[in-house]
């Protein structure tokens, strides 16, 4: 479905200025996850953190393959419990925040409203990166994935038009959203959960933003479900 | 944008009905799973009072007007824990805490609600552009999956599904949709309703017992956001409320069930 620019730009028009107001409380949150709860996200609960990856058998399809999501989760980030996923969907958020810098600045997208929703999009991604750093603790790394930065770079190298970067940027906002639906099965401290939880919706109408803009199907931008199904994994992509 | 909008929910119908009855079955296996810290959790969480405040679409409503609507779908006992089935001790079975027995009654009857007022949209005759009137089978389809979900999931935790809208939210919205007199106002009380419930669904992740009911809300919560995404461009508005999602216009659990 095509949108014009006019009503993209009603779309994320004033967002900002939302987002500065629901950011206000923010850092009192981020503060508390840090120093207070947060600081039980070091290693917390490795039992429950993985009897949680159990997911009573769910798998998600990466490629051609059907891998039980337990398998996903490295041993390492097993053990760094909560602040291991937590420094892992930081540096999936760091590599959005450059995926997005360097579609701005590709010279392929030129309609300003698609330029104004990536600021804003960007925008988003790198207060979700500081939360979920600040979640982190001392297991954030401050770095995007690399090999998720790579494999974005890839596509954004080959992209011949603003289509072909915007279809990489919903894809990738759609795997955030798979990615943060994952980690509601396996995080365990309220905290974590909570804050996962505020990011997903989000990410989630990104990709319908881009989803109309693209032109795509109303059902792969409003799902019935969300699922896990294009979930970026730790294994695949380790921090 | 609404011919196409259109053409889009009229292509995806029929897919929908067919794919949904077998995906509804998995989402509802997948969290099937009993929690297994239920017990060491049950007392620290407690139960959530209906008693408080609660804001929909700008309205708000004291507490006393919810507690008289709570229990008026008539299937509760006074005596009981609401929804919970007589013989099953709350806080005994896993993911049967009363808990996330209320959590889930609530987020059926938020979904029963919007279909309800989905359907008042389409049978009011004030929603002229096609498109809308599509778009609003869609998604009114779609929130009997997720209501479906949510009325399977109060099975499995020991509690008797509340399957009508959600009467105390509809008691608030009333006046609002009795006023209703175009097809954008009623774009803005879907897109309220729409937003009340992703932000209710978030407010209630880390408060479950049963921790798979997290991903669970969330699968659900996440396309309620979609939805309001949308209706909030028909209504020329922004599509992100924000960086991160707030909980300001979550109903809280045990409002009127």
């Amino acid at each position: 479905m095509q949108i014009s620019e006019q009503s993209l730009r009603h779309l994320v028009n004033a967002t900002n200025e939302e987002h500065r107001a629901g950011m206000s409380a923010l850092p009192e949150q981020i503060a508390e996850l840090h120093h207070g709860v947060g600081r039980s996200l070091q290693g917390h609960s490795r039992r429950q953190f993985m009897q949680r990856l159990g997911l009573s058998g769910l798998a998600v399809t990466i490629g051609s393959q059907l891998i039980p999501m337990r398998s996903l989760m490295p041993t390492a980030f097993a053990a760094d419990g909560d602040a291991g996923l937590a420094a892992f969907a930081e540096s999936v958020e760091l590599a959005a925040v450059e995926a997005y810098k360097a579609a701005a600045g590709g010279g392929l997208v030129t309609t300003k409203a698609v330029l104004d929703a990536a600021t804003v999009f960007l925008g988003h991604h790198t207060e979700h990166a500081a939360a979920f750093g600040a979640a982190a603790g001392s297991a954030a790394t401050k770095k995007p994935n690399p090999k998720l930065l790579a494999a974005v770079a890839g596509q954004l190298g080959a992209a011949k038009d603003e289509a072909a970067v915007l279809k990489i940027a919903y894809d990738l906002e759609g795997a955030a959203a798979a990615t943060y639906l994952f980690a509601l099965g396996a995080l365990t401290s309220k905290a974590a959960l909570q804050l996962t939880a505020s990011i997903l919706p989000v990410e989630a109408q990104h990709a319908v933003v881009l989803g109309q803009v693209l032109g795509l199907s109303v059902t792969d931008y409003v799902p019935t479900f969300e699922t896990v199904t294009t979930a970026v994994n730790p294994t695949d992509f380790p921090v | 944008m609404y011919d196409e909008i259109r053409r889009q929910a009229n292509d995806t119908q029929a897919m929908h009905d067919e794919a949904m009855p077998q995906l509804r079955d998995a989402m509802s296996q997948l969290f099937e799973e009993e929690g297994r810290e239920a017990d060491e959790k049950r007392a620290a969480v407690g139960s959530v009072s209906p008693g408080m405040l609660f804001k929909v679409g700008g309205i708000t409503l004291a507490g006393a007007a919810l507690l008289a609507a709570c229990g008026s779908d008539g299937k509760d006992s006074a005596s009981t824990t609401p929804g919970t089935t007589p013989g099953t001790t709350p806080g005994t079975t896993g993911g049967s805490a009363s808990g996330d027995i209320l959590i889930l009654r609530t987020a059926s009857s938020i979904e029963e609600l919007a279909i309800a007022a989905y359907q008042i949209a389409i049978d009011s005759g004030l929603v002229t552009t096609a498109a809308i009137g599509d778009a609003a089978k869609l998604f009114q389809s779609q929130h009997r999956e997720h209501s479906a979900l949510f009325q399977s999931e109060t099975k499995r935790a020991g509690g008797e599904p509340f399957t009508a809208a959600n009467p105390a939210v509809l008691a608030a919205l009333q006046p609002t949709i009795d006023a209703l007199k175009d097809e954008m106002g009623i774009v803005k009380l879907a897109f309220d309703l729409e937003t009340a419930a992703a932000q209710t669904y978030q407010s209630n992740v880390g408060v479950v017992i049963d921790a798979k009911l997290n991903a669970a809300l969330m699968s659900i919560g996440g396309v309620e956001a979609r939805h309001a995404a949308i209706l909030a461009g028909v209504l020329g508005n922004k599509a992100t409320d924000s960086a991160f999602q707030g909980i300001g216009q979550a109903v809280k659990a045990g409002t009127g069930v």
